[in-house]
Parts: structure tokens; sequence; C-alpha cells
């Protein structure tokens, strides 16, 4: 109350408000400039939301990053370690039309929808086609849609077989060989159990599953048409190799209800002779003193005889929020995140596939990554799961049939047969006309 | 402890006290078999509480409740076989009549056929037959009381406890039933204790009354005795409509007259002047201003009031009080 | 008629408030579940000839939670209801300090659901939680108790007691109060045991208000939403996903508004089906002759 009779007085007296301004004009470079300068140099915060180990893993470098007076501050949301959960969070800020992010690490499978949705900007007017063609095949996957570059690849992870070395001289070639060799392991009681893998219902056996029919030559979405083809022979014929897995005693029944870990643990445990995992399960075998420690060999998943198998895309990238305020600062975020410098050290720490192909010919990370060369013979034949934006519900009750096929519900034509139908209702209810397949905008 | 006594129900300094406040002071009461005693007083005079710990509802905080020199105290109410009336007569609202008389039999463990017996014979007893599927808020108020006697009849008690049966009633209702609850009640076997606060249906119901005032007992007898022989100036002014005159006559004495003890005359020792007539058929009363205050008179319905009457007494209705405590002085 | 017309009149604004807030959303999901309208139509709504209802009806996942959601009421409910009940007999006798006791049962009623989900979250956490903590400091190994479906199932529905029992005592509670304390005492004077005091007219005279609680948890645990989505998240592997949490999903994680709608109003309908089921039940088992009170 004190102070307004103050400033009305001061209103009246224009004298006294110009000889202010002129006293703070001449004050301001005596002590002002300083703080003036700092408020120029105030780098640009670029938020980016990632899932917390990832967002760990690179938490060196965006250090580093930061230090280097690039006039962007780079900083790392860590979100949740679930990759369902982490996509549910980003997707109710991004209804809510402010994202409290710029850049935002997309897993392989969610782009499709989130492109669908309108939430990114293109990048190819920053990333033209001479940038991918100078990464390995498979990391050039999954990252484009329509006519559009929607993401920048991070990592290159891809399903992966692991092998006992101590109980074969080799890797099996085929599914015919890696069931015969388990057999002959489990007969002369070499080992519990042959091959393990993930059969829980949920988004690992969909991965299993892509791998599978890519192995039998089948494909579980077709892109000329946008529809699921899960009823081929091939579709079945891939679904029955993996029931008579069970039925047969090369997996435990309980596989039906293992996920990554409780299937690495096992194997850890020296448990079985095969191993379908992806690339973090290497350390975890090699960091202990495990009873398979340095007796595990790793190799690209196998087809069936006469076919070319290929691993799963797992892969992690970056792609800029449609409504991000410095696009420009969060480009140079995305060219320096998805950089040599960092995908290096992702790989020597990590383990993470690198994307540029030029990190594979690297004499170091050859040295001290020792899946590299597998790595990269693996992104020769990926397998890229559907890229709809129907994909988490056909991927659900894909996972959810072959579960229940696993768990004896059904046989394997059964099964696949219920999938495609159910995928085709799915497409036909969220496309609208009955008829019209599908399309990215 | 229990000394074997005289039959029937005899409470022996009972007490009650809650917190601070002592409910019941040591009462000391007896009810013959087949003798209806009424508890009578103003509200709060402890007169239900007695109920109560006969009942054994409540815990006694001294004192005993002897039935045919038994000792009930360390009995909870199940097992003092006494049945009770409640004011609002308790009915189970979700049974048919049947299965309000029922129920307590039931949880007795009484065969079906017996309980069946004896519903049908209580039912006849009180005229209810054809009410037996009613539930209670399809009876009238009347008809719930007699269910709620007929349940405390049909299990054939000890002790018969009422606690203002029929204050629920309209006024001419419960003058028609009284000769019929004195039908049902007495001259059974059982002692009757009947709360009430109405002393017209103490009159009527009771044998002997018992007139409690704040948790004491004032005096126990037949209604004429505390009628014309009450112990204190209380039992004198609570029983007896109109109230009785108190006249400060004298110093350190107060003189108690019935109204209808006072008298019209040429010659009466005290002058009076007729405030009011109220005229009631077969007697009328007279409200009459006078030296000592307004006083009551009751007089035949056509006698002739003058104005400026003089009232007389007749020295053996004289009742003397000692103004301070209101203990009755002799003449 | 002119009291027909202005009991119509009074009854109007009342009419009006139910149909916004109830039978717009109902007619708007029912118009919604005709179409398509997600990420795919661009969030358009595009007619598909009843492909939503087509889809649910060989929907497993929608069975499957379907199934789930009931037997987490049933159990949960009928939990409330036996515990509710013995918390209201309690706090109904004359105790000392029954006003803050009361008072204090109440508390996990007040409590909102997220923060009490979270709160479980963090008590089964794994392995910082306090009941690993004590697993680990009495020399045992921490446990995944949200990672196996059969202690997550148990926790959900303990998290769902534990916080609306209070609610139900509180019901029964207000329930107990209307019977007169002399219809008790009439019994025991008949020599009736506290048992069959409770069985032959506590009981009785508690089934309107048994029935209120029953219907109405029913109606709330069958739409169950917060407490699930916060606590598991529906898993794990789906194995708590509640209908409502479902239909969530398909908004929010599918981005499918159309089939979000589609499960949404079956999910209703389900919910009529089961409380009209329920509500038949218990006027057969006799509440209508017990909610008769003597005036």
């Amino acid at each position: 109350m004190a102070a307004r009779p103050f400033f009305t007085s001061l209103r009246r007296q224009p004298v006294v408000v110009g000889l202010l301004v002129v006293l703070l004009l001449v004050l301001l470079p005596a002590f002002g400039l300083k703080g003036i300068q700092a408020i120029a140099a105030e780098p640009v915060p670029i938020r980016v939301l990632m899932p917390a180990p990832l967002a760990d893993a690179v938490a060196g470098p965006v250090a580093r990053f930061n230090a280097s007076g690039s006039g962007v501050a780079v900083q790392v949301i860590r979100g949740p370690l679930d990759t369902e959960t982490i996509s549910d969070l980003a997707i109710s800020s991004l209804l809510l039309g402010e994202a409290p992010f710029d850049l935002l690490l997309v897993d392989v499978s969610w782009l499709a929808k989130y492109v669908a949705a309108g939430w990114f900007l293109p990048l190819e007017r920053w990333f033209g086609p001479e940038i991918l063609a100078a990464m390995e095949p498979g990391a050039r996957l999954g990252n484009g849609l329509g006519d559009h570059l929607w993401r920048m690849p991070l990592t290159g992870d891809t399903g992966l077989l692991y092998w006992r070395s101590d109980l074969m001289d080799r890797p099996p070639r085929d599914t015919a060989e890696l069931v015969a060799i388990s057999r002959d392991l489990q007969r002369r009681g070499r080992v519990r159990w042959g091959y393990l893998w993930q059969g829980r219902q949920y988004e690992g056996l969909s991965c299993v599953m892509v791998e599978m029919l890519q192995a039998f030559g089948a494909r579980w979405w077709d892109d000329a048409t946008a529809t699921t083809v899960l009823d081929s022979p091939g579709a079945v014929a891939a679904a029955s190799w993996l029931d008579a897995l069970l039925r047969d005693g090369v997996s435990p029944k309980a596989v039906a209800n293992f996920a990554e870990n409780d299937a690495l643990q096992s194997f850890a445990a020296g448990e079985a002779a095969f191993l379908r995992n992806w690339p973090y399960a290497w350390r975890e075998i090699e960091k202990g003193e495990g009873p398979v420690t340095g007796k595990v060999g790793v190799t690209t998943m196998v087809g069936a005889p006469g076919e070319q198998g290929g691993g799963t895309l797992g892969t992690w990238g970056l792609s800029l929020i449609k409504g991000s305020p410095h696009p420009e600062e969060a480009v140079a975020v995305i060219r320096w995140l998805t950089g040599p410098v960092v995908q290096r050290q992702l790989a020597l720490e990590q383990g993470y596939a690198p994307t540029w192909s030029r990190l594979y010919d690297d004499p170091e990370l050859q040295r001290r990554a020792p899946l590299l060369a597998v790595q990269r013979q693996a992104l020769q034949h990926p397998q890229l799961r559907p890229l709809t934006p129907a994909y988490a519900q056909l991927s659900d009750l894909l996972a959810r049939q072959v579960n229940g096929m696993l768990t004896g519900q059904d046989g394997p034509g059964q099964t696949m047969a219920t999938a495609q139908r159910q995928s085709q209702q799915v497409l036909r209810s969220v496309a609208g006309t009955p008829d019209r397949a599908p399309r990215i905008p | 402890m229990s000394t074997a006594s005289g039959a029937g129900l005899e409470l022996r300094q009972l007490c009650r006290e809650v917190g601070e406040r002592l409910l019941l002071d040591r009462l000391d009461l007896h009810v013959a078999p087949g003798e209806c005693v009424a508890l009578l007083g103003p509200s709060g005079c402890g007169k239900s509480t007695t109920l109560r710990l006969v009942a054994g509802l409540d815990p006694a905080s001294g004192g005993q409740v002897l039935l045919d020199g038994e000792d009930l105290s360390e009995r909870g109410p199940g097992e003092r076989q006494v049945a009770m009336v409640f004011q609002s007569y308790a009915l189970y609202p979700h049974l048919s009549v049947e299965g309000n008389l029922g129920l307590g039999l039931k949880v007795r463990g009484m065969a079906a056929r017996e309980r069946q017996r004896r519903i049908d014979a209580t039912l006849d007893l009180l005229q209810l037959g054809e009410l037996r599927h009613r539930r209670p808020a399809q009876l009238s108020g009347g008809q719930r009381q007699r269910v709620a006697l007929a349940r405390a009849l049909l299990r054939e008690p000890r002790i018969v406890l009422l606690d203002e049966p029929m204050s629920n009633l309209d006024a001419q209702l419960r003058e028609e039933l009284r000769p019929e609850l004195r039908r049902l009640l007495c001259g059974r076997e059982q002692p009757v204790m009947y709360v009430t606060h109405d002393q017209q249906e103490a009159v009527g119901m009771a044998d002997r009354i018992a007139l409690l005032e704040a948790g004491r007992l004032q005096q126990v007898g037949s209604p004429r005795e505390l009628y014309t022989n009450p112990a204190n100036r209380f039992v004198a002014s609570f029983l007896g409509r109109p109230a009785i005159n108190l006249l400060a006559l004298e110093p350190g004495r107060q003189l108690g007259l019935r109204p209808e003890h006072l008298h019209l005359s040429e010659d009466g020792a005290v002058a009076a002047r007729l405030l009011r007539r109220e005229w009631w058929g077969h007697q009328q009363l007279l409200w009459l201003d006078s030296q000592w205050g307004t006083l009551r008179v009751l007089t035949a319905p056509e006698t002739p009031t003058p104005r400026e009457p003089r009232l007389s007494w007749q020295r053996q209705h004289e009742l003397w009080f000692d103004p301070q405590s209101g203990a009755r002085l002799a003449p | 008629m002119r009291t027909r017309t202005s009991s119509l009149l009074l009854m109007l604004p009342a009419l009006v408030l139910l149909a916004t807030v109830f039978l717009y959303p109902l007619l708007r999901y029912g118009w919604l579940s005709l179409q398509a309208s997600s990420v795919l139509t661009g969030l358009l709504p595009v007619p598909n000839g009843g492909a939503n209802w087509l889809r649910l009806l060989d929907d497993a996942r929608f069975w499957t939670d379907a199934g789930q959601t009931l037997r987490f009421a049933l159990c949960s409910v009928a939990l409330e209801l036996v515990g509710g009940l013995a918390l209201a007999l309690l706090l109904h006798r004359p105790l000392r300090g029954r006003g803050p006791l009361r008072a204090l049962t109440l508390l996990p009623w007040a409590l909102p659901t997220t923060v009490m989900a979270l709160g479980w979250r963090w008590i089964l956490n794994d392995p910082h939680g306090p009941i690993n903590g004590a697993i680990r400091s009495l020399g045992g190994t921490s446990y995944g108790f949200l990672s196996t479906p059969a202690t997550t199932w148990f926790f959900v529905v303990l998290a769902d007691v534990w916080k609306t029992m209070p609610f139900v005592a509180l019901l029964l509670l207000a329930g107990l109060q209307t019977i007169p304390a002399d219809l008790e005492e009439a019994l025991r004077l008949e020599g009736a045991s506290r048992v069959q005091i409770l069985r032959r007219l506590t009981l009785p005279l508690l089934l309107p208000y048994l029935s209120l609680a029953l219907l109405f948890r029913l109606a709330q645990s069958l739409g169950v939403f917060d407490l699930i989505q916060v606590l598991s998240g529906g898993g794990p592997a789906g194995t708590t996903e509640s209908l409502a949490l479902y239909a969530y999903l398909n908004a929010m994680r599918f981005l499918d508004f159309g089939y979000a709608s589609t499960v949404m109003l079956a999910t209703f309908l389900l919910l009529v089906v089961a409380l009209g089921g329920g509500w038949l039940l218990l006027r057969r088992g006799g509440i209508a002759r017990a909610t008769e009170r003597p005036a």
C-alpha cells in the first residue's frame, strides 16, 4: 500500500523517470555487462524423452556435449523402463497438444502409429538419402514411411541365436539342425533343454513369431495389399514348429510363460543348448562367473532348410516432435546423438549394435565388442514388424493366439486361422470402409 | 449370599450408577407371585432403570435381584426367564405376527410342532388369529400392543415386566384395554412389574404402587394408602388430580388439603374470591384466590357459588408437611 | 391431469440433468461404436458397417478381460461385504473413543485411489519396498509381487478391499443405527445368543443396506480402472486387466476411439446385465419384504 503513492507520483514526474532511465543505461555497462552476456549465451534447451536404460547409457556423452559450448543444452528425461509405459506417457502428453519434450526416442514398433497421428516432423530436409546409405541395411528399415523420413536410428539391435560352444563345434545352420542337435544333447544327458525363447503372451512372442515366419518363408504383413497373411501354409508351418518344440520337449512347457529374462536366466544357469535373445544377453552372460560364462557363441537366427533366417529388428531412433520451438537445434542434437561418437560409446559400454557401416570396420570396436561381426551379419537380413498404425492390436492378438497354442488351447492351423480372421476384423474396424486397406497418410 | 426368603420377586438395595450419576439408589421392593406392582414416577425417576436391572439388560452397581429366593444377579438376560413388553413393543419388523411369536421359541431350540401349538394357543387367547400373517407395519397400535403382550406371555415367563405398554395408544384405547390387560396378566403365578408415568393407569392396573423420584423410592402401598396417607409432600402432590392444595398456614408447617376436602360455607375460616370455574359434568373445579394463594376446590356440579365464598374443612383431612424437607409431620 | 403435469414439470430438471450426463454420452458412444475413428482415419469418424461389434464378439482380449473383471468384482465385493460388516458391528458397539476410531477407519476411503495405489506399489516394490526389505532382513530374497499373476491379482484385490471396506462399513453402520436397540434387547431376553441375534435379527434388517452396498460396490468394481491402471497397469501379461482399462488402452494406447467406444458401451451393457441379475436375485431373496418397516 505504501508503494502506490510513490509510483503514482513518479508517473507524474517525467523528468525524474527520464533521469532514472539514463542512470540505468550508464550504470549497466559497468555492473551488468557480464549478466547480459550470460543471458545472450543461455543455451537453447532441447529435451529428449528416453527409456531409463538408454538415458543412462547416453548420460556421459550428453554431459560432454553440453560442456562443449555448442549453444544447445540437452536435457535427457528419464522415462519409465518399460517400453509400453514410456509410449503411454509420450502419447498422453502428445494428445494434450503440448509435449514437454522436443525429441522422442522411438521404438521401431511404435513409429507408424505416431506418424499417422501426425505428431512428428519429417527429417529428410536435414538428412538426405546419402546419410542412410552409410548405414547397414537393417538399420535403414523402419525409419521411413510414405515418402518421408521420420526417425534417425540410434541402435541396430536384432534378435540373435545364442549357442553353447562347449557342447557343439559350430552353430546350427537351420531349424532342423537346431532341433537335431538339441535332441541329441538331451538324449545324451548333456543338457536338460534344447532351445529357450520367449513364449509369454507379450510383445516378445510377437518378435519370435516375426523370426519364425521369416524362417519358414512366410510373412505377417503384406505391404502391397496392406493386410495380414497369417494363414499361409508357411505361417502354419512356423507355428507348428514352435508348437512341436514344446510337445517334443526340446523347449520346456514353461517357455509359454518366459519373457527375455526368464529365458536368459535359465540359459545362463546352463540348462539349455540354445537361446533366442537380444544383444544385451551377451553381456549378462559374460559379466559374471556363471556356469556357461565363456562357453557361449552368438549367431544369426536360423531359417528352415533352404530358407534365409533373420532376426527381428528392435531398433531405437530419435524423432522430432511437431511443435518443438527449436527444430534446428533439435536436429543438431539428433545429428550428434545418432552420430558415430555416441554410437561407438554405446557399442563399447552397453553392447548396442551401431547403425553406421564404418563403425563395424573400426578395429578397436571389433576388438572390444565381440558381437560386432554377428550383429552386422544380422543387419543384412533383418525382419521388420508390420509397419501399420494398428500394429499394437495385431501384435496383441497374435501373441494371445500363439500363447494359447503353446498352452494347448488350439492346434497351429486353427491358431493361425483365428489370428488371421481377428486381424482382418481389427483392420476393418480400425480403418473404416471394410474393403479399403489401411494406408499411411 | 442370597438368603432364601419368601416367594416372588425381591429387590434388595438395588443400585445403578452411570459415571457420577446415581440413577437408582438402594431400592428395596417385593412383588408377590401374581401381584402387579406399578412403578410410578416422573420421567427420570428410575422406574425404567429398575425394570432393565430386573431384566438384566443393564448391570446393577449394587444390590440383588431375587426370584423365589434365588439370586438372579449373575444371570444374563436370556437366562432369567423374564418377559418384557417394551414401550415401542419392539416387534421384529421383518417377521409376521406368527414369526414374532415363534422367534424366541426357535432360538431356544423348541421343536416346530410344539412351537406352533403354543403360538396357536396364545393367538387364540388374545384373539389375534386373523392377524397371524400380518407384519407389524400392517397392524394398528392396539394390535401391535397385543402382539407384544402375546409374545411376552407365550414363553411362560417367571417374571413379567411392562415398560409403559400403553403410552403409544390414545387415551380412549388405553382405558378400554386396561381390564383386558389385567385379565391377561394378573391372577397368574408370576410377579408383574408395570412401569408407567400415568397415575390413572397405575391405579387401574396395579395392586400396589411404588412411587419413585430421583432414583429413590418414596412410598410403596395400595393406591388408597398412598392417597390417604402419603409418606411425604411429593407423594401427596404426585397422586390425585386436581393436585393437592398446599397452604403455609403456620411458620414451620405446611398444610396439605385435597380439593375435594375443601367446602364452601357461610362461616368458613378462610375468605376467598372466585377466579374461574371448570365444569366437568360429574364435578366442578373452582379456582379461588385467597390469602394463601390460589386454591383448587372440587364440588358437586350444581353447587351454587357465591362471588365471595368462605372455605372450611375437616380436621381429619389435614396433611401436615415440613416446608423444607417435605416430610410428613404429625397433626 | 393437473398433478400429472406438475409432477412432470417438477421432474424436468432432473430428467434434463440425467439426459445430459448419462444419456448423451451413451448415445455418443453408441454412434461412435458404429464408426472407425482412429489414427488411420485421421481420427475422423468413418462408418464401418458394424465392424467394431463383429470384432468385439471375436476379441479374445475383451472376453478374457470381462472374465477377469467379473472375478475381481465378485471376489473383492464379497470380501468387502464380509469385512465391512465385521467392522460395522465392531464400530457399532459402545467403545471408548468410538468417534475418533470411526474417523480413523474411514481414512483409506478418503485417500484418492491413485495415491493409495502408488502407496501399494511402493510397499510391494522389488527390491526397495518395505515388504521386500523385511524379507531380506529375515534372510530371504526379494520377491517380485507385481511380476507374477497370482500375487499381483491378490494385491489388487487386497488394495481394493482395503480402500473400500470402510465405505461398506460406514454404510452398514448407518444401517445398524436404524435398528432400534430394543429389538436386540427383546431377542436377548428371549435367550438368543449373539450369533443368533446377528443371523435372525440384525442381518435380515440390514438386508436393504447390504444390497445397496452390494449393488453399489458391484457397479463400481465392474468399472474398476484407476486402481489397476496405477497398481499393475493390467499386468503381468494382461492378467489383471479390466474392461475399463482395455477401453482406455484402445483410446490412449491404440488411438482407436471407435473401438474404445464399442468396448465402453459393451462394458456398460454387461454391467447393466450383471446388476439387473443381482437385483432380481436380491428381490427374490426377500429384500422387498425386509424394506417394509413400520412407520
